[in-house]
């Protein structure tokens, strides 16, 4: 059986038609998992028994005659920052290598009554810090279509997964291109929603005014579905928008009216990989022919995104990552020195390089006397780059750019130099400084083969046609399930 | 501006951190590199400008009724986790 042609609404059919059972693809999901994964490693931990338990049981529910979820026997992989109760969550992080969480993350438990099946827990960069996947505090994940290639970052375990078979489709975080990056680099189909959309309730606080939950797939189709499933209020998650969640998979197949695509200046910049601008171009042409207008807009505060970020995004983490002083979550080291001396000790012990570093910067950030100078600053140039997108969505109804100005780049390439490896992820993080949905769809293949992501971006809350407009170009172009 | 080997051995003492003396030179060098870049936002006029904190709109959490809602998991916690031991925080004179 192979997984890697295989969707899930097709899977859900071929259930309905008893064509297969659960039990059937649940086992060859896990076989796959053990030819693939000792190379690419998109699994931190794997719900075998479960899942096969899980499967029985959805198989004698169909052989009952029981109406079909929209997603009933899916195999799903979830990225190891949302708790599934009672399977560890690391968070890619030895501080939390013996935690297990007594509750289910929102998100996930909705994928469970919509009838998926939690196979595994995915790798990650360390506390979603990281846009490769090298920063896991276990190990390093491979990208499929390139093993000497990252799988981006940082839900880099659930990008590779999708990618390679292992799993139909995957939850992963995004806080700065978390989702999107991975799914460009991996040839597979990574949305974003709007901010508040999906709770975030059982997720693993990184930055929190910033983190959104959303899925990998291989078609558009699959994501509109996953979506429709996870999004909606939540009590649970204070931030969680009271908006009415329409049905975006119905949505999909109606014609394309009025549709301006705006294609930001500033986002084709100097050094951007001549496969990606090519790629983008003809999505560009692509879309003209199919009737959408084409018009330029201007982003002007796109070049102080970066700094605005990682002063942002620090500074919260810095608070959020507080919590893990040996006190409650598993890890603890020292204690004989007093109370502060085992915060210390296991803090030092149990986060890696870039957290540490990530904590430091925005510790610093908030410090006394450089609050104003940096924190305050760079959250009113966020309103400047809103502000940015306001202007434009006056014009256009989607905004159109590549995901990364480069495909996958090589394991080891960015490491020494953290800088060079924050300003990858320069056309995503945008959408998360402004809350705005966006999706990354494959749009071709660079000469050496490796695939290429284009991002669409909507105002607020216009996930329904978001996701139309990217349907229309994977049907029109059949860039879907980009095969490795 | 230039982060010095003292300035990270502050910081790491506000967030509890604590850092190798190997480690110090290396993490001053990087944050300084990561500082001068952020820096550029002070190229930008912002005294008229507000911040934003949070971009959320139509969330009705903030304004609920104040009672107490059942949490999932916190019950099942407390089965197993009844208090946590932590070292001792006060010392004898």
């Amino acid at each position: 059986m192979n997984l890697k042609n295989l969707t899930a609404d097709r899977l859900v059919s071929l259930y309905a038609n008893r064509d297969l059972t659960v039990t059937e693809v649940i086992t060859s999901v896990f076989d796959e998992i053990d030819r693939s994964d000792g190379s690419i490693r998109a699994f931190i931990s794997l719900c075998r028994e479960r899942a096969l338990e899980e499967a029985r049981r959805t198989d004698s529910r169909i052989a009952a005659g029981e109406p079909l979820n929209a997603l009933s026997g899916v195999p799903v992989a979830i990225k190891d920052n949302m708790n599934v109760r009672d399977v560890p969550t690391t968070c890619g992080s030895k501080i939390l290598e013996n935690y297990i969480p007594p509750y289910t993350a929102t998100a996930v438990e909705r994928l469970r009554t919509a009838g998926a099946i939690v196979i595994g827990k995915t790798n990650m960069d360390e506390f979603a810090m990281g846009s490769s996947t090298e920063n896991s505090g276990y190990f390093v994940t491979r990208n499929p279509h390139d093993l000497e290639r990252v799988p981006g970052g940082s839900s880099g375990g659930s990008a590779a997964s999708v990618a390679a078979g292992m799993s139909l489709i995957a939850l992963g975080s995004d806080t700065g291109g978390s989702i999107r990056q991975p799914a460009s680099f991996c040839g597979v189909v990574g949305m974003k929603p709007t901010y508040g959309r999906v709770s975030r309730y059982g997720l693993v606080a990184y930055a929190s005014s910033l983190d959104q939950i959303g899925p990998f797939t291989k078609s558009v189709r699959e994501c509109a579905q996953v979506l429709e499933t996870i999004c909606g209020f939540d009590h649970y998650d204070s931030t969680s928008a009271d908006t009415p969640v329409d049905s975006f998979v119905k949505h999909l197949d109606q014609p394309m009216k009025d549709i301006r695509i705006g294609i930001p200046r500033e986002y084709f910049v100097a050094g951007m990989d001549p496969d990606v601008k090519a790629n983008i171009e003809s999505a560009i042409r692509r879309y003209e022919s199919m009737g959408c207008k084409i018009e330029d807009i201007r982003l002007p505060h796109t070049e102080h995104a970066v700094a605005t970020y990682y002063l942002i995004a620090t500074a919260e983490a810095s608070s959020n990552l507080a919590r893990y002083d040996g006190v409650r979550y598993g890890l603890r080291v020292g204690g004989a020195g007093g109370l502060s001396e085992m915060y210390r000790k296991t803090r030092m012990a149990g986060f890696g390089k870039e957290v540490k570093r990530r904590i430091l910067l925005g510790t610093y950030a908030l410090s006394a006397g450089y609050y104003d100078a940096y924190y305050l600053k760079a959250l009113k140039v966020r309103t400047l780059i809103l502000q940015d997108f306001e202007k434009a969505f006056e014009k256009v109804n989607i905004i159109l750019t590549p995901t990364t100005p480069t495909p996958a780049f090589r394991i080891g390439e960015k490491t020494a130099d953290p800088l060079s490896m924050y300003l990858s992820d320069i056309f995503t993080i945008t959408c998360n400084l402004s809350g705005l949905p966006g999706i990354s769809l494959p749009c071709g293949k660079s000469s050496a083969n490796l695939p290429i992501g284009m991002q669409l971006i909507s105002n607020h809350f216009q996930e329904a046609m978001l996701l139309q407009v990217a349907h229309n170009f994977e049907k029109a172009g059949g860039f879907g399930n980009v095969s490795l | 501006m230039k982060i010095s080997e003292a300035d990270v051995e502050y910081v790491a003492k506000l967030a509890n951190l604590e850092v190798h003396d190997d480690e110090k030179k290396e993490l001053a060098e990087q944050l300084s590199r990561i500082v001068e870049h952020v820096e550029e936002l002070n190229t930008l006029d912002v005294s008229n400008v507000l911040p934003t904190y949070q971009v959320v709109s139509n969330t009705k959490i903030a304004i609920r009724e104040d009672r107490a809602l059942p949490r999932t998991g916190s019950s099942e916690a407390g089965k197993t986790i009844k208090l946590f031991k932590v070292p001792k925080v006060i010392t004898e004179r």
